[in-house]
């Protein structure tokens, strides 16, 4: 009989601890996250930190895909239900206005407090704003670089002429096959190579709300691409080439710059690259008395306004974006940070000596259109530029077609450029 | 007794209505309406304007003449290969079985799979076929790179993956005509070229017609193996009508317009299919009346 009641008593604890137990994880709030591949990696030690730091937020993270458009398309497709899993979205710079727009993000200016901007880095706070809010706060910088072989030569050009004479005599005493490779793939990339020449040549994209696309500067800049190709400094097959297609080429040893991104900084230094240590990176080339112009790229966190979950979310935005989160991500993953404390680090600053020359290339970062219709006007762009490049249509016919086009779209899109 | 059999059709008739005829009269009601990122992602009416803007644009037209390209090209040399292929398959060779197997696989492959190795295969300078040319002291293909040949590398891409589809239902075909007719026909004396011609061919077309139809279908709506491959490009030589409606939709969040390009298209490939099926009937009364 003792037995029985005390195996009751036994269960009964059981139940009651049970119960307890799934009150309590009842209270626990689940946060879930989409990040692209390479990120979601890239932070699963801190999410491992957040989760056993803060007993009260379940975070998860969503493994998207690789590539840049495709984890877009899974937001939008999640989106479009109106019933979207995720809390946060690890968002590229050009997608925030087309998201604001379309009513997914929730403003963030309320939840961070003023003051949430003051430790980023020069060109880092670009393109986190439209139309009067906060809709994004930066994780990651990114930006195009030029890089160039220390082995080749001593200095690295400064202008449009210089890279092109450097290439030349290089491929001509036969120590290199090709002088410049970039991306001139009809995709986003070539819109962001074109962007940094533009500027170089002292025109821009959109100014007052009006596209600039048929100006002295942007046929100049057109043209400059043009001749690249047509004089054999850059392959033919750059009509086709993506990031990994130009780095491919340029680390192989076959040419002697690559216009990249940060990422394949750290691709041409592992021990097995036949680059490693041969290779140094600077800004974009600009004519005489023009900017040298690194196009941003940055990643960052958006709150989505369907989340039910908004002060948990926002207690793992501040968490990833910390200056702790972006060294641990510097660190291991050679991700650029946006705050300009962890740029400061004596710790990072000695183990990343490139750092310097990364902030200073940020600093001279510039956007491409803040427009939530930018999706369509870098399409009209890259389309016709890839067309001069693949030698089927004169630079001058296609970028009056690109002007006109951008007109037309900016026009009946009500002009909310 | 007549209701009775439509009320035993119903459910498969309600069903048919639901899958095919719900989302086309959804679409057709999108097609008046401007539903983009700037309306907030809320339809407003704008009546036929966007089919006047699809009359005017220019790149509608041209992808769809690329399109029509494509699968007339690519279907053709499918249904060529896929004949031979399907000839020789049935031909009672040692180790036949082993054969099928090994020439359905670039079938079993999922499309994205095979367009990113056709992607590393035509790559200038570093592809397979790149180096054997520049080991021949040949120069490089711009395979991937010059609108005048990207178009055939994607249907050389798609003829590779499909032509075993092709090949497997001429091949249930061919084994649905009877050995005696051949036995027939060789006491005849006629050529096995006769043969073909005369029994096999003629037997052979209800299958064809169904490998033409599944083929063209597929073609016609050519999306994934473009995406991948080439992305539309170089020059946006390779861009199909459904990876341009794709781009209106998920990208540039203009659904009203995607929707209208999505009708254009099955307008374009209704009016294709009536004009062949015309043809195919006034040809055939043409060959009655002369027999």
């Amino acid at each position: 009989m003792a037995l029985r009641w005390r195996l009751l008593l036994v269960t009964l604890t059981a139940a009651l601890l049970i119960g307890f137990g799934a009150l309590a994880r009842a209270r626990v709030e689940p946060v879930s996250v989409l990040m692209p591949a390479p990120f979601a990696d890239a932070s699963a030690d801190l999410v491992q930190e957040f989760n056993s730091s803060h007993q009260g937020i379940q975070l998860t993270v969503t493994r998207g895909p690789l590539e840049t458009e495709a984890v877009s398309d899974l937001a939008i497709s999640s989106l479009l239900l109106e019933n979207s899993p995720y809390d946060l979205l690890l968002m590229d710079v050009t997608w925030t206005p087309k998201y604001a727009a379309a009513g997914w993000l929730e403003p963030l200016e309320s939840w961070l407090g003023t003051d949430a901007m003051e430790d980023l880095a020069a060109g880092a706070e670009l393109g986190n704003a439209f139309s009067g809010h906060l809709w994004r706060f930066p994780l990651v910088a990114d930006m195009g670089l030029l890089y160039w072989r220390t082995d080749l030569m001593e200095a690295p050009p400064r202008t449009p002429a210089e890279l092109v004479a450097i290439s030349r005599r290089l491929q001509r005493e036969s120590r290199v096959t090709w002088g410049y490779v970039w991306q001139g793939k009809q995709y986003e990339g070539l819109s962001c190579v074109y962007l940094e020449v533009l500027r170089g040549f002292g025109g821009s994209w959109l100014m007052d709300d009006q596209p600039q696309l048929d100006s002295p500067a942007a046929l100049a800049a057109t043209g400059w691409l043009q001749d690249l190709v047509r004089q054999g400094v850059t392959p033919a097959a750059v009509a086709n080439m993506g990031e990994p297609e130009a780095l491919q080429l340029f680390q192989a040893g076959d040419a002697a710059f690559m216009r990249n991104w940060p990422y394949a900084w750290a691709e041409l230094n592992k021990p097995e690259s036949p680059l490693r240590g041969k290779v140094a990176f600077t800004t974009m080339v600009s004519d005489v008395g023009n900017p040298h112009a690194a196009t941003q790229g940055s990643w960052g966190f958006s709150l989505l306004a369907g989340s039910k979950h908004k002060a948990a979310a926002v207690e793992v935005l501040r968490y990833l974006t910390s200056a702790e989160a972006q060294k641990q991500l510097n660190l291991r993953w050679g991700y650029t940070p946006t705050r300009l404390s962890v740029f400061e680090d004596p710790e990072l600053l000695a183990a990343n000596p490139a750092l310097g020359d990364l902030q200073q290339a940020l600093a001279a970062s510039v956007l491409r259109p803040l427009s939530p219709v930018y999706a369509q006007l870098s399409d009209l762009l890259y389309r016709e530029l890839n067309t001069v490049i693949t030698g089927d249509r004169a630079d001058q016919t296609a970028m009056q077609q690109v002007q006109s086009n951008s007109e037309r779209l900016l026009r009946t899109s009500g002009g909310q450029g | 007794m007549r209701w009775r059999l439509w009320l035993l059709m119903a459910p498969a008739l309600a069903l048919l209505l639901a899958v095919f005829a719900a989302p086309l009269l959804h679409y057709l009601w999108l097609s008046t309406q401007a539903q983009t990122v700037l309306t907030g992602l809320r339809p407003q009416p704008i009546g036929a304007q966007q089919w006047l803007r699809l009359w005017n644009d220019g790149r509608f037209w041209q992808d769809t003449w690329q399109t029509l390209r494509f699968s007339a090209a690519s279907v053709s040399l499918e249904m060529l290969l896929g004949l031979v292929v399907a000839l020789l398959l049935n031909q009672p060779l040692r180790g036949r079985a082993l054969l099928r197997t090994i020439s359905l696989l670039p079938w079993a492959l999922p499309t994205t799979v095979m367009a990113l190795g056709w992607r590393w295969i035509f790559n200038d300078p570093y592809g397979p076929i790149n180096r054997l040319l520049a080991w021949l002291g040949l120069g490089a293909i711009p395979f991937l790179s010059n609108p005048a040949i990207t178009w055939m590398a994607a249907v050389g891409a798609d003829t590779w993956k499909t032509t075993p589809f092709v090949a497997l239902l001429l091949l249930a075909g061919l084994q649905t005509i009877p050995a005696d007719l051949y036995e027939a026909a060789a006491l005849e004396g006629a050529t096995p070229w006769q043969a073909l011609q005369r029994i096999t061919l003629p037997l052979l077309t209800p299958y064809v017609l169904i490998a033409l139809l599944f083929r063209l279908a597929q073609a016609l709506g050519v999306f994934d193996l473009i995406q991948v491959l080439t992305g539309g490009g170089p020059a946006g030589s390779t861009e199909s009508l459904a990876l341009y409606a794709y781009l209106n939709a998920m990208r540039f969040l203009d659904f009203g317009y995607s929707a209208t390009l999505l009708l254009g298209s099955f307008a374009i490939l209704l009016l294709l299919c009536s004009t062949a099926a015309l043809a195919w009937r006034w040809s055939s009364r043409l060959q009655g009346e002369l027999r």
